[in-house]
């Protein structure tokens, strides 16, 4: 028996690129917060939690724009504070975001205090005079950081936790109805902040062994992970071990399009993993650019691929990177806004401290 | 109690109805429309009810009529459908027959589009009705994506979520849904599941009504009589031949 399709309805993409940017934005800053914990309990290369704090700050800032450019009534946020749904992943998100972001500038701002008084101090320029009144004196504060990278790391798991259960309870889409998306979406978080770092280690121009082996060896531990879970979903599908994840490989597999995005996202984990465990001369750019390459093709692959599969009808929807603020401007515009937030944080933060600033002893 | 166009017809006689559908009735018309109202009177009275559709796949012949009345009715934009009649070929033991499946909102009684809505803009109306408040809605498409029959999309106009409603303003009027009333070949069939001597509902308890995706447990209230279990959930079929172009237009 054979079923020819011939009419029905074609459903245009509603989770727009900006919600790729979102996700990958968020998943990065909260990645790259917990490589920076070693900022408040002194531990581990400073210079590598310096430059993850940075890309954190950077993301964090810059996620939220996104997601309310996804909005159609992008107006109207207000809503999520005025007239909440709790019984909506959504809803709480609403609420993770500010309590995320707001705690990462407080710990920000208590680790860095030292810092920014001492470059302060250097001259009598602009800048110098606007670092002395961020560091607002210069004290080490040392509890302060600590409580607040104790909130902030709670507040960071809030948002791994939500977006990726936000994802996965949509049962009306076999390939997000797995309990694995909300741990792939953590694991390729850290795999692109681990590539971030290491970007924003060669725009630093800083030459530094330490943090880069350090961002090195949080590439493999994530990409480790990332193909164990890929796996271990195939598996499930393949097998037909388990009927959402059997439909879900099922929907995509005898696609063409499909079929090269599985190569393409095998050879985006595999090709970094090798990369960070030879480390032959030159490493550090490619890693760096192909680890944040994994984490946002993931989400691509995962939004906009996921919503060309029709719920009821065959085949794929068809699916046009739109060039507007629904598509490549969006995507333009997110990387322009992140670059601006960049420049402006390593302006003001000096990427090179004098001295060791230590919260501990102070 | 007309639940049917040719209910309607037989109550109304050919005349009127002639005029009522002979040229897209606005809600504004629709409403103001006395005549047309009387018969429909126990729908659109604050009683109990619970409606539902049945549809008989067998009388559906796939002129799309319900489409394009739906379209008018509700001002629909261009490549965007609240409901459609699904066609397929389909072809077994080297015979080839069609099939037709029209496709709307189900306004299931656990709808997956309810839960997920972050601001509570969809919600059930006490007539098991979903509905969205478009001045509440924020555009996140939450909706969207959780209905697992692709009956929901956002409208480009009014930049909000947008669905079926079962023509709640003709209902309240004492309509039918446009959609019933255009269905050339009586296959739609929409009433209160709440009173027992509807149409509905001695449909839905002959038992042989089916419902889409049935393991989902959403327990949708458009019912399917005749329905190919090939064609309950997603179609494995190859894909159509004709789509709308994708194009948005503003």
């Amino acid at each position: 028996m054979s079923i020819l399709e011939v009419v029905n309805v074609s459903r245009d993409v509603s989770w727009l690129p900006w919600a790729v940017q979102y996700f990958f934005l968020i998943g990065l800053s909260v990645a790259c917060f917990v490589m920076s914990l070693g900022l408040a309990f002194d531990r581990g290369d400073r210079t590598f939690a310096r430059r993850a704090l940075v890309g954190a700050l950077a993301c964090g800032l810059v996620a939220p724009v996104a997601l309310l450019a996804d909005l159609h009534q992008p107006g109207r946020f207000w809503r999520f504070y005025a007239t909440p749904n709790l019984h909506s992943w959504m809803a709480w998100g609403a609420f993770f975001i500010p309590a995320y972001v707001g705690g990462l500038l407080v710990y920000a701002w208590a680790v860095l205090r030292p810092d920014l008084a001492a470059a302060g101090a250097q001259s009598d320029h602009m800048l110098a005079r606007l670092q002395r009144i961020v560091a607002l004196g210069g004290r080490p504060v040392p509890r302060l950081a600590t409580a607040a990278a104790v909130v902030t790391l709670i507040a960071a798991a809030l948002i791994l936790l939500y977006t990726g259960m936000e994802t996965m309870v949509v049962r009306a889409r076999p390939f997000w109805n797995t309990p694995f998306l909300p741990l792939q979406f953590a694991a390729t978080a850290f795999t692109g902040a681990a590539g971030l770092v290491l970007l924003i280690g060669r725009l630093d121009g800083e030459r530094n062994a330490a943090a880069d082996t350090a961002a090195a060896r949080w590439m493999a531990g994530a990409l480790t992970i990332t193909i164990a879970l890929g796996l271990a979903w195939f598996a499930l599908g393949a097998l037909g071990l388990e009927r959402t994840h059997a439909q879900a490989l099922a929907s995509v597999a005898g696609h063409r399009a499909w079929q090269v995005t599985a190569l393409w996202a095998g050879a985006a984990t595999v090709l970094p993993l090798l990369l960070v465990a030879w480390r032959p001369a030159g490493w550090t750019w490619l890693a760096a650019l192909l680890g944040l390459h994994a984490a946002w093709m993931f989400r691509w692959t995962v939004f906009i691929g996921g919503q060309t599969v029709p719920k009821t009808g065959a085949g794929l929807y068809v699916y046009q990177l739109p060039l507007g603020h629904d598509g490549l401007l969006g995507i333009a515009g997110t990387l322009g806004l992140w670059l601006f937030c960049y420049l402006l944080i390593t302006t003001v933060v000096p990427a090179r401290p004098d001295r060791r600033s230590s919260l501990v002893s102070a | 109690m007309p639940d049917t166009r040719r209910d309607f017809l037989r109550s109304l006689g050919a005349v009127t109805v002639g005029a009522a559908t002979a040229a897209p009735v606005s809600a504004g018309s629709a409403r103001a429309a006395p005549a047309a109202a009387a018969p429909s009177a126990a729908l659109a009275d604050a009683g109990p009810h619970r409606f539902a559709m049945v549809v008989d796949v067998g009388k559906c012949i796939g002129c799309q009529a319900c489409t394009v009345s739906c379209i008018f009715e509700n001002a629909v934009p261009e490549d965007s459908f609240r409901t459609i009649v699904s066609t397929y070929e389909v072809v077994e033991d080297g015979r080839a027959g069609m099939a037709m499946l029209p496709r709307l909102c189900n306004h299931c009684a656990d709808a997956p589009c309810i839960p997920v809505c972050p601001v509570g803009a969809t919600f059930q109306q006490p007539n098991g009705t979903v509905v969205v408040d478009a001045d509440r809605c924020v555009g996140c498409a939450y909706c969207v994506q959780a209905c697992p029959y692709d009956a929901r999309f956002v409208n480009h106009l009014t930049q909000t979520a947008d669905k079926c409603t079962f023509c709640a303003h003709r209902v309240t009027a004492g309509l039918l849904p446009a959609c019933v009333e255009s269905c050339v070949g009586g296959a739609r069939v929409f009433g209160d599941l709440a009173d027992p001597e509807s149409a509905v509902s001695r449909l839905v308890a002959k038992g042989d009504a089916k419902v889409l995706k049935p393991e989902l447990g959403t327990r949708p209230h458009v019912f399917y009589l005749g329905l190919d279990d090939r064609l309950a959930g997603k179609v494995e079929g190859q894909p159509t031949l004709w789509r709308p172009s994708a194009e948005q237009h503003t």
